[in-house]
């Protein structure tokens, strides 16, 4: 209570803290020193099917060939708007949510379905897909207010309006699973429960999938905010944190004025807040660390981008990380996928899909 | 100014299509930080003296406490008398302190008190000595007492606290002893002196003797403390024996010394004593070092040494003092006075330890003191039709002592095109004409020499970060010119000592014009500078000829480089974190004049120099970025982020891409060379054309570079458009 007033009274806030990269996520550059696989602009949403490592790269669905990953990547799908999310199901359907179009079913028994509302609430922002069964769709919904591309505003103006469903799609009424989620973009279905990562509040969350249930903490205070997650194939998850948490948002997230009016009279380019891709103009905001000294960018800089993919247990502990710091070339892992000893990352924020070998040792 | 409007008509920028909106209350805050100087109690609370706040406050309280509770304590016969006895209990006091802040305690004091006033009796009353002689004997005396405690503390390093009580017990028993044998005398005996008489009863303009006598003795203790050697020596081997010992002092003698001086000044209390009462009684002197000691550490010296001052002793002597005579007026038994003593003495220990302890933590919450600014809106760079449209002809240079220069903040050529530069490790190093292959350390200074420029007779002048303006003779001879200008009448920092000397440019009659950037920060501190954005830096003339030095215009930005115009009679300067350029006309119709020549860089502004074509380069070290503009427009913010946020990860001014522009006198912006992908020169803080080349240096940066003009005059040298010879 003294604690309290003394803030309110004296304006003595505690620092602005972010919890260090420690442990199993040590910094390390394996993410840098990983091969490129291909070079398109804004690679996301990885998924398989059929053998085929299927990505998105703004309207378009991309296909590598699976055997050897090499070669120019073909396009299968073409839509109106951008793609925000992608799911394939075992029958080789596809879920692509495109934004404020909502959500598309192509191939399989549903196809050319599209659902554009859920519980009455028009779509804005589907960030995740997932499919338990070829007719059964789960969706994350990042939030009711802001599109996917906006995520920024999203965090910054502090909104938790996101959503996670679970959509029958041979009948029945779609069933909502949880609200009032800080922008959850990430799901993982699980024994009988669903994973998902909250950005905004740094965790992820896991609750019953059949309907709705108390959910549970399974991972929080993460140095980043987390983003998808895909099944590692012996059990456990890889997470992609799609952008580092630094003091400087932390801070600018409690104040409210200043913030008000960046949003308000700056280009989102140049805002204070995590982005897939910092540097990129000289109008961005530069933090103290990142001063180029001795014509060296620290990779210890603070920095508004990084890259970072997770490796979680069956209990969702990190036990391993691969890592673009902050002078490094792949950074805003928005999505990352496991494949016969090799972890293929999809790098939005620097236009590169990129494969990485996964040493035993990192596997701890 | 025409370039300005043109520029703003030609790069509408984002921004511009919306109206330049106020926050709400903006206008308040800004009259705040106007009205209010925010900086001034950091300032109070980084001076020394503020240590004695605490002591202050609390002899304001004691004194106003017995303006109430005893209103008659304040009479004169109550002044007088208790001014002669702060006289002789002031001096003990100060002996003692001399003893604490050497890192020593010293418990025989009224012991060595008890010695010195029989003495002072035996020699008047029994002897019929002459004062002249009795009063060196008497301090010879009480020094030779505190002698034997120095010798067994200091050059046998025996315990102090033990040491000092065994002497109190033997120098008390041994009066004791002498008492014995010849108090009846004592009293018997008469001793007539006017001088006696005087020093025990006299006034001198209605104020007591003694208490003269204590403010003289404070006051040469306060200059051999604060200005002798060997009071920097006390005052460093209590605050670390160790490091004393280490850097040479002679910890024996020195601790030895104090016990002496606290003898000599109890001795000499205790003449005075003698002379106003002739007490041959054995009680003079009891308890008197618990007083002093109560007075010492209630004035804030610390107990463990290395800090102190007289004031605080004197101030403690007062507080002790009152209250011991104020408990005695009201009437309470006389142990209360020391009751009321203990309870003080706690308390202020108590405050004083979490004061001085806290100090550093206060001073680093309250010093910075951001206030409001509002740029006028930047040009946008990345508009292809600005005149500071983003490019790459930077990229195409070729590298000057790559990796083995730190920082080599300016360059400057001689007439024999010998290339010098500073660097962080304070040397001017020299690259010889024509390939500047290897570099030499042509002369050491120290500091990061910053500012070059050569006057007429080929001398160099430096301004060095963190101390000065120095000059380097042809034969690699350093030597300070100046590091201190006139004080300002107002300011409470000490400003009259040069802290970021940063660049400098020389006047046709010889007179240097150099800038100081900040008054309030250091070399390694200028971010904080940056996020207060408050007028603290000034322009400097030095002259040679007269050695003076005057400060000639204050409150400036971060005033940077500096450049005298062709012309002869004025001088451009830039202010980096107010994005501006300015004139100063120094001599001729206009002279103290000063107008503004650019008001919104896209950058912020760094050395200047002068063109082969009349113009002038300029160095942006770095660039404006929307977000900072705007905090600088909120002052809390920015403390607040000073505050919570670490260093490292403060809003820093772009300092990552950096470009260089040539201007004309008018202001018009003429060409601007970038180095967008910031691969050899991310920070540009000067450059310097030469022979149709201009020469790049960077403050952060470990290489010179050399980029060749392709329009410029392949002939024109600096020194020549100076100093004409060739």
């Amino acid at each position: 209570m003294i604690a309290g007033l003394a803030q309110r009274l004296l304006g003595m806030r505690p620092a602005a803290t972010v919890p260090s990269m420690d442990g199993a996520l040590r910094p390390n550059r394996a993410l840098d020193e990983a091969a490129t696989l291909a070079e398109c602009a804004a690679p996301d949403n990885l998924v398989w099917q059929d053998d085929h490592l299927l990505f998105t790269s703004g309207k378009r669905v991309l296909l590598l060939d699976s055997l050897h990953l090499e070669g120019e990547p073909e396009q299968i799908l073409h839509f109106d708007g951008e793609i925000t999310a992608l799911a394939a199901a075992e029958d080789g359907s596809l879920a692509v949510g495109l934004g404020p179009s909502g959500i598309v079913m192509v191939g399989g028994a549903h196809d050319g379905r599209t659902i554009t509302a859920l519980g009455g609430r028009k779509l804005i922002a589907p960030t995740a897909l997932g499919f338990s069964d070829p007719d059964t769709l789960f969706v994350c919904l990042g939030s009711d207010l802001h599109p996917a591309a906006d995520w920024q505003r999203d965090l910054l103006e502090r909104r938790a309006t996101g959503s996670v469903w679970r959509v029958p799609l041979d009948g029945g009424a779609p069933a909502c699973l949880a609200v009032q989620l800080a922008w959850p973009n990430g799901l993982l279905l699980h024994d009988g429960r669903i994973a998902v990562s909250e950005a905004w509040r740094h965790r992820l969350l896991d609750f019953p999938s059949r309907q709705r249930g108390a959910p549970r903490v399974l991972l929080d205070d993460l140095p980043g905010y987390p983003g998808r997650l895909s099944p590692a194939p012996d059990g456990g998850a890889w997470l992609s944190v799609f952008a580092p948490r630094t003091q400087l948002v932390e801070f600018v997230l409690r104040e409210d004025r200043y913030r008000h009016w960046m949003m308000q009279t700056i280009e989102p380019a140049h805002w204070i807040a995590p982005s897939l891709r910092a540097g990129l103009s000289y109008k961005e905001p530069m933090q103290g660390g990142a001063v180029k000294t001795l014509g060296i960018f620290k990779p210890w800089a603070p920095s508004r981008s990084y890259g970072l993919a997770v490796r979680l247990d069956r209990d969702f502990i990190p036990t391993a990380s691969l890592h673009s710091r902050a002078d490094g070339r792949r950074h805003g892992v928005t999505s990352c996928l496991e494949s016969k000893g090799e972890l293929i990352v999809a790098c939005k924020g620097d236009d590169v899909l990129v494969s990485a070998e996964l040493a035993q040792e990192r596997e701890i | 100014m025409t370039s300005m409007d043109q520029a703003e008509t030609l790069t509408p920028t984002a921004a511009a299509k919306r109206p330049a909106a106020r926050y709400p209350l903006e206008a308040l805050v800004k009259w705040r930080a106007r009205l209010v100087p925010g900086h001034v109690l950091g300032e109070i609370m980084s001076k020394q003296w503020i240590d004695s706040a605490v002591p202050a406050t609390f002899m304001v309280l004691v004194i106003g406490l017995f303006l109430i509770v005893a209103p008659g304590f304040f009479t004169g016969a109550n002044i007088s008398d208790g001014g002669r006895q702060l006289g002789e209990f002031g001096l003990v006091a100060l002996g003692m302190m001399v003893v604490i802040m050497g890192g020593g305690i010293d418990l025989s004091v009224g012991s060595i008190f008890a010695l010195g006033n029989f003495t002072a009796l035996a020699l008047s009353n029994l002897f019929d000595w002459p004062v002249a002689a009795i009063l060196p004997c008497v301090i010879a005396v009480c020094a030779f007492a505190g002698l034997i405690n120095g010798v067994l503390i200091g050059y046998c390093r025996l315990r102090a606290f033990l040491t000092t009580l065994v002497s109190l017990i033997t120098i008390r028993a041994l009066v004791d002893v002498l008492l014995l044998e010849f108090a009846v005398d004592i009293s018997a005996g008469f001793y007539d002196s006017a001088i006696w008489d005087f020093a025990g009863g006299g006034n001198v303009l209605g104020i007591p003797t003694s208490l003269i006598v204590l403010i003289v003795v404070a006051v040469a203790i306060h200059l051999f403390l604060s200005r002798s050697r060997l009071g920097w020596h006390v005052m460093a081997v209590g605050g670390s024996r160790r490091s004393a010992h280490n850097v040479g002092i002679s910890v024996r003698r020195t601790v030895c010394f104090t016990y002496v001086l606290s003898g000599a000044l109890a001795g000499l209390a205790a003449f005075l004593y003698a002379a106003r009462l002739g007490n041959g009684g054995s009680y003079p002197g009891a308890g008197m070092e618990i007083f002093a000691l109560t007075a010492v550490i209630v004035g804030g010296t610390s107990l463990g040494g290395g800090r102190g001052s007289v004031a605080k002793a004197l101030m403690g002597s007062i507080m002790v003092l009152m209250i011991n005579l104020g408990v005695v007026q009201m009437g309470l038994q006389s142990g209360a006075g020391q009751l009321v003593l203990g309870i003080i003495l706690l308390l202020a220990i108590a405050i004083d330890v979490r004061f001085i302890r806290n100090r550093e933590k206060i001073l680093s919450r309250l010093y910075m003191s951001p206030t409001y600014f509002r740029l006028p809106e930047a040009p946008d760079a990345e508009q292809p039709a600005s005149p500071y449209a983003l490019n790459d002809r930077l990229e195409d240079v070729s590298l000057i002592g790559l990796g083995k220069l730190d920082g080599a903040e300016d360059v400057i050529f001689d007439k024999d095109d010998n290339l010098y530069c500073g660097d962080r490790l304070g040397n001017i190093v020299r690259f010889e004409a024509p390939d500047y292959k290897e570099g030499k350390v042509f002369a050491h200074i120290g500091g990061h020499p910053l500012g070059l420029a050569f006057d007429k007779q080929g001398v160099l002048y430096v301004c060095v970060g963190g101390m000065g303006l120095y000059r380097v003779h042809p034969d690699g001879r350093a030597e300070k010119a100046t590091d201190q200008t006139n004080r300002s009448a107002f300011s409470i920092i000490d400003d009259s000592r040069m802290r970021l000397a940063d660049d400098l440019d020389i006047a046709p009659d010889g007179r240097i014009f150099f800038s100081e950037a900040t008054t309030r920060y250091d070399m390694e501190t200028w971010p904080a500078d940056a996020l207060e954005s408050r007028g603290s830096g000034r322009i400097v003339c030095y002259d040679p000829e007269k050695n003076t030095t005057r400060t000639v215009l204050r409150k400036l930005v971060f005033p940077n480089g500096v450049c005298v115009e062709t012309g002869g009679q004025s001088l451009l300067f830039a202010e980096s974190w107010a994005c501006r350029i300015s004139r100063y006309w120094f001599a001729g119709p206009k002279e103290g004049q000063v107008e503004r020549v650019i008001e919104n860089l896209p950058g912020y502004p760094d050395n200047i120099n002068r063109a082969s074509d009349g113009n002038y380069w300029l160095a942006l070290m770095g660039m404006r970025s929307p977000a900072l503009d705007l905090a600088l427009r909120m002052p809390d913010f920015r403390r607040r982020m000073a505050l919570e946020v670490a260093p490292d990860e403060w809003l820093y001014p772009n300092i990552n891409t950096g470009c260089v522009v040539k201007l004309a006198a008018d202001g018009r912006v003429l060409e601007t060379l970038w180095d967008i992908h910031a691969e050899n020169h991310p920070m540009i803080t000067s450059m310097r054309e030469h022979k149709g080349a201009l020469y790049l240096g960077g403050i952060l940066n470990n290489r010179i570079g050399k980029h060749v003009l392709k329009k410029a005059d392949p002939h024109w040298t600096a020194t020549a458009s100076y100093w004409g010879h060739r």
